[in-house]
């Protein structure tokens, strides 16, 4: 039933990038100047990941009044201070260079004045240092970076996934591949980058797009990688709550950086309740527990989430800096320059991920990840904007580091290989339970004891959910859907990943949060680190020094 | 939970000798989305249902497909009960899924990409309408020159703009679309009628490229004729017979009460080379009551320069049309050609409202005409449709004059957009798809309400073209017939010598 692509199912190149959003483009822009580049991607390149709907901004310390130093501190506080302080300084120190190279390239961000471009407030920044292009940043990124990659000769390859990574021995020697009909294929490389994005399609509500099922995460597990902190999800404090399909739907934070106020029910201002002195742009974590608490208890608005009211601004400045906001609330009956949004928090972006050096190596020789699917940058909290920041810097650095590996020679049996994914096919053509089926449970699940709020209980609970949903075997009732049980079993294996870090950190920290502990520390103070997991074994670090 | 019954295109190509059409039943949830039922069905009715999608929030540009006959995105667009849906008019790949990587892959960007400093306001501005693009294809699936000529199409045409605009990148780009059929676009504005982020391609990206290859010399020999005709004579057609304007008075009165005013802008082609058909115009508004004022001094409306990019003597040209209507104290101007309404209507700054016939007639009302029972359809101007968003009134009218009204696509006739002149092979070959769909509809006769239609789609239709406003005219003449009345309505004042 299985098909393995005839003759030619190896290919061979110099750097593999699998993943065309806002990292993979820019690692394998980068990558190419060194050798033949393969940008491998699930959906078409560009129109999948995150990148292409990121809405908000790219923090950039671009002003003179501002510093890289202030923007480490954000950075650091925002994160809890669990963030690598290395990889963090790595990010606001080379940001504003990365921007210089999207401009280089054509983006077309919007300007305060002639050749300033402009920077809007975002939450737990003490300067206006989001540069934005309207509310379709990450579109403008996209199309920028895409542009450019049609200029090169970076081969393509789309509407392919990545199963498995291809190991020769400990080493990453490329990936195993499956296309849309279900062919399977084989790319070798001398260095491979991990690019695919976040994983928070395993909650019930997520902003995530399709693609964000966390699949980089599961393949550089199942290699052995290290990844760290995975317990760290952030909760985007406004995603959209009707119509039902729709929940979850990104809410960009310029709302409230434009200056949208959050209310409830009875009409209050109730971040005055929560962080006087930032309001609404307080940290996400910190207005995501307020926009939650407020609904449980029993402040909420009619579809179960609070209101977000941009209606005081002209119209004119909405229909300019907010008119994806605008044109999509419209479609749904609407108008945000007359009635409120009703907005509730919904599961948006992976801090933790792979482990990764300043080079954006991970553990496992061969292979580099940046983007979402690299942990240790944001730590226990992401500042708005230092997302497509990070793309860009940490995209760059894995495509040059790998571009700079050298040669290697695979010891590798292909036929072994690929007999062995074929089997795994095989078992999934034969397998009991529809894959949505599984997804579903596992969303709920998820949402409902690995969300805002964590005790143990609740999260032994969904481990057990977990483990019974493992054990079922997602079917392909076509060869076309090998890819979508290939995916399931990704997610489940990001969720239990998810439960096991929330597990292993006792305390309440940045966006994760145990209900069932007290604690007497601050997050500068903390006794712990990392979380880290991997095939070999999990642990949570001990900070010296620390309380 | 409601329960909705849809019909989807399937096709495979390893399987099928041809695209079918399934129904499906499925439950969704309030408010769903067209992508929303189309997961309902993979997960209710058959798993092997393929289709593109991602971000799930219209920004992809992944999961265009047409929902009876409209490409939209279907993350956005809401289902609904019996709705049709299909996948683009692109190469199917299999069921709702096109292929896209070739066309997106031909997409320019800015070279060198060397830092140089941050843009201006001015050039961020410029950019910044045709930048939205979320490359979802819709427009160039449905762009008529696409389907009939190598025309890069226009979202391509739309990225060449967006370089051009730009000072970063260093090359010149024109004659480069010249080549990729800038010239075969018939500004048919179905693109923006579909784009989902409503980028106005034909006007701040086609005319514009043809302004700048219009500086390098690049016009086309035809179009320079037609510049160079109204240049010399403020006409963009030849004289070849008595025009309007060489035959009525400045104001014609109506028979019996006045019941409005209008100044009428005639344009070229009514006034030089279809002066009947505007006269029958003229005398169904005497008939209705409506007092028109003719300035004798108009001049062409500019269309045809502005849709070729010789805008360089525009300005003249508007001074003249708003004068001489404006020192008249004319609230009011009636148009009866598309193009020129358009003009009026968007390319323009007019200190005075400008009308349509259909808009007129609608407005005041008209006495019902003689209804037959021949049938009928109506070719949509592009200009009257997209250009002025008239598609009901003409609708409303036709129903009076027939019982058997017959409806066909609204596709471009191929005349618009200086094509008709500068690239006559492509403009028949759309004529002939008009041919075509008009056949399909075994209508006896096609109505329509522009002069560059009426001209086109009658040299290709195997039945009679007829304009609405005549048809009426004939109607009115039919009744005085049959009641052996007669106002002198159809007596038009002569112009009275100098």
């Amino acid at each position: 039933m299985v098909n393995i692509m005839p003759g030619d199912h190896v290919t061979d190149c110099h750097v593999l990038v699998i993943g065309s959003g806002g990292a993979g483009c820019r690692a394998a822009l980068e990558a190419s100047q060194y050798g033949e580049t393969v940008l491998l991607s699930r959906t078409l390149t560009g129109k999948g990941g995150c990148t292409v709907m990121a809405e908000g901004g790219y923090n950039a310390v671009l002003a003179e009044e501002d510093s890289t130093g202030l923007h480490f501190e954000d950075t650091m506080r925002g994160g809890a201070y669990l963030n690598d302080p290395e990889l963090a300084d790595i990010l606001v120190t080379e940001s504003p260079d990365r921007f210089r190279d999207l401009t280089a390239w054509g983006s077309v961000f919007d300007v305060e004045e002639d050749c300033v471009p402009a920077q809007r407030p975002f939450g737990g920044q003490r300067f206006n240092r989001t540069c934005y292009a309207g509310d379709r940043s990450g579109h403008e990124m996209i199309a920028t970076l895409t542009e450019q990659i049609r200029n090169t000769g970076i081969r393509q390859m789309q509407e392919t996934s990545a199963i498995d990574l291809l190991m020769d021995g400990r080493r990453v020697a490329g990936a195993v591949t499956l296309d849309g009909d279900g062919t399977l294929g084989v790319i070798t490389a001398d260095a491979t980058i991990l690019a695919t994005g976040g994983g928070t399609r395993c909650y019930d509500i997520s902003t995530n797009c399709a693609a964000g099922t966390g699949d980089g995460f599961a393949l550089g597990y199942r290699a052995g990688a290290t990844l760290i902190d995975m317990e760290m999800v952030q909760f985007h404090p406004t995603g959209a709550v009707y119509p039902p399909d729709s929940r979850g739907r990104l809410i960009t934070e310029a709302v409230r950086g434009e200056g949208g106020v959050l209310k409830n029910s009875l009409g209050e201002r109730f971040m005055e309740r929560y962080d006087t002195e930032r309001m609404e742009l307080s940290t996400r974590d910190v207005v995501s527990r307020s926009i939650a608490t407020e609904i449980l208890e029993g402040r909420g608005s009619e579809h179960g989430g609070v209101y977000l009211d941009v209606t005081h601004l002209p119209a004119a400045e909405i229909e300019r800096r907010l008119p994806i906001m605008l044109e999509q609330f419209l479609q749904f009956g609407v108008d945000i320059r007359i009635q409120p949004m009703e907005v509730a928090p919904t599961a948006h972006h992976l801090m933790g991920g792979l482990k990764i050096n300043p080079d954006a190596a991970t553990t496992l020789p061969g292979l580099y990840a940046c983007g979402e699917v690299a942990g240790g940058i944001h730590g226990a909290n992401r500042l708005g904007g230092n997302a497509l920041a990070d793309t860009q810097v940490f995209g760059k650095r894995a495509g040059e580091a790998a571009g700079k590996a050298p040669a290697i020679t695979l010891q590798v049996d292909i036929d072994e290989v690929l007999a062995t994914e074929a089997a795994r096919c095989d078992a999934y053509c034969r397998g009991t339970t529809p894959p949505h089926e599984i997804t579903r449970e596992l969303k709920h699940a998820m949402w409902d004891n690995a969300g805002i709020f964590r005790t143990k209980a609740g999260l032994k609970e969904v481990e057990a959910t977990v483990s019974r949903l493992q054990n079922l075997v997602p079917k392909a009732a076509d060869r076309r859907m090998l890819n979508e049980c290939c995916t399931v079993t990704n997610m489940l294996t990001v969720a239990r990943l998810i439960i096991h870090g929330a597990l292993l950190r006792e305390e309440s920290r940045g966006a994760h949060v145990r209900q069932d502990i007290t604690q007497d520390w601050t997050p500068a103070d903390s006794p712990f680190g990392h979380t880290v997991q991997s095939l070999f074994g999990t642990a949570i670090e001990e900070r010296r020094g620390a309380a | 939970m409601n329960t909705i019954t849809f019909t989807i295109e399937r096709f495979d190509p390893e399987t099928d000798p041809a695209p079918h059409t399934e129904t499906y039943t499925v439950d969704i949830n309030e408010g769903a989305r067209v992508l929303d039922t189309l997961h309902a069905v993979r997960e209710q009715c058959d798993p092997s249902l393929t289709y593109r999608y991602c971000c799930g929030s219209g920004q992809c540009g992944s999961c265009t497909v047409q929902v009876n006959g409209e490409p939209v995105l279907a993350c956005m667009h809401e289902a609904c009960d019996g709705m049709a849906v299909a996948p683009l008019n692109l190469p199917v790949e299999r069921d709702l899924k096109v292929e896209m990587k070739s066309y997106l892959q031909d997409l320019t960007g800015i070279t060198p990409g060397i830092f140089t400093g941050y843009l201006t306001v001015e050039a961020n501005e410029a950019i910044r309408p045709i930048r939205d693009c979320i490359e979802c294809l819709a427009c160039v699936s449905e762009c008529p020159a696409v389907a009939v000529t190598a025309f890069a199409g226009p979202t391509a045409m739309r990225q060449e703009m967006r370089i051009a605009l730009d000072p970063r990148d260093d090359r010149d780009r024109a004659s480069l679309t010249v080549d990729e059929g800038l010239f075969t676009c018939t500004t048919c504005q179905r693109c923006l009628e579909v784009c989902p982020k409503h980028i106005e391609i034909p006007g701040k990206a086609i005319e514009k490229l043809r302004e700048i290859a219009h500086r390098e010399g690049l016009t086309l020999p035809k179009h320079q004729t037609v510049a160079d005709m109204v240049r010399a004579t403020g006409r963009g057609v030849d004289r070849i017979m008595p025009t309007v304007l060489e035959q009525v008075p400045e104001v014609i009165e109506p028979v019996g009460k006045v019941r409005g005013e209008v100044g009428f802008f005639v344009g070229c082609m009514y006034n030089g080379r279809l002066p009947d058909t505007a006269l029958k115009m003229l005398a169904v508004l005497r008939r209705n009551g409506i007092r028109v004022i003719i300035p004798p001094e108009q001049v062409c409306c500019g269309s045809p320069l502005i849709r070729t990019g010789q805008t360089e003597f525009i300005r003249e040209l508007k001074r003249i049309n708003i004068g001489c209507f404006t020192k008249r104290g004319i609230e009011t101007v009636l148009t009866m050609c598309a193009g020129c309404g358009s003009t009026l209507k968007n390319d323009y700054d007019t200190p005075y409202r400008v009308i349509d016939i259909n808009e007129l007639m609608t407005e005041y009302g008209i006495e019902p005409p003689v209804s037959s029972s021949i049938p009928m359809t109506y070719h949509d101007p592009c200009h009257l449709r997209r250009g002025q968003g008239v598609t009901e009134e003409p609708r409303a009218i036709l129903r009076m004059l027939t019982d058997d009204f017959r409806e066909m696509p609204a596709r471009c006739c191929g005349a618009g957009g200086g094509v008709r002149s500068g690239m006559a092979e492509v403009a028949a070959d759309l004529g002939r798809d008009r041919r075509e769909a008009i056949a399909e509809t075994g209508a006896a006769a096609i109505v329509t309400s522009c002069p560059f239609c009426e001209f086109h789609i009658g040299e290709h239709s195997a039945v009679p073209v007829i304009n609405i406003t005549t048809l009426l005219f004939e109607s009115y003449e039919k009744r005085d017939e049959e009641s052996g009345e007669d106002s002198g309505w159809k007596d038009l004042p002569c112009r009275e010598e100098e």
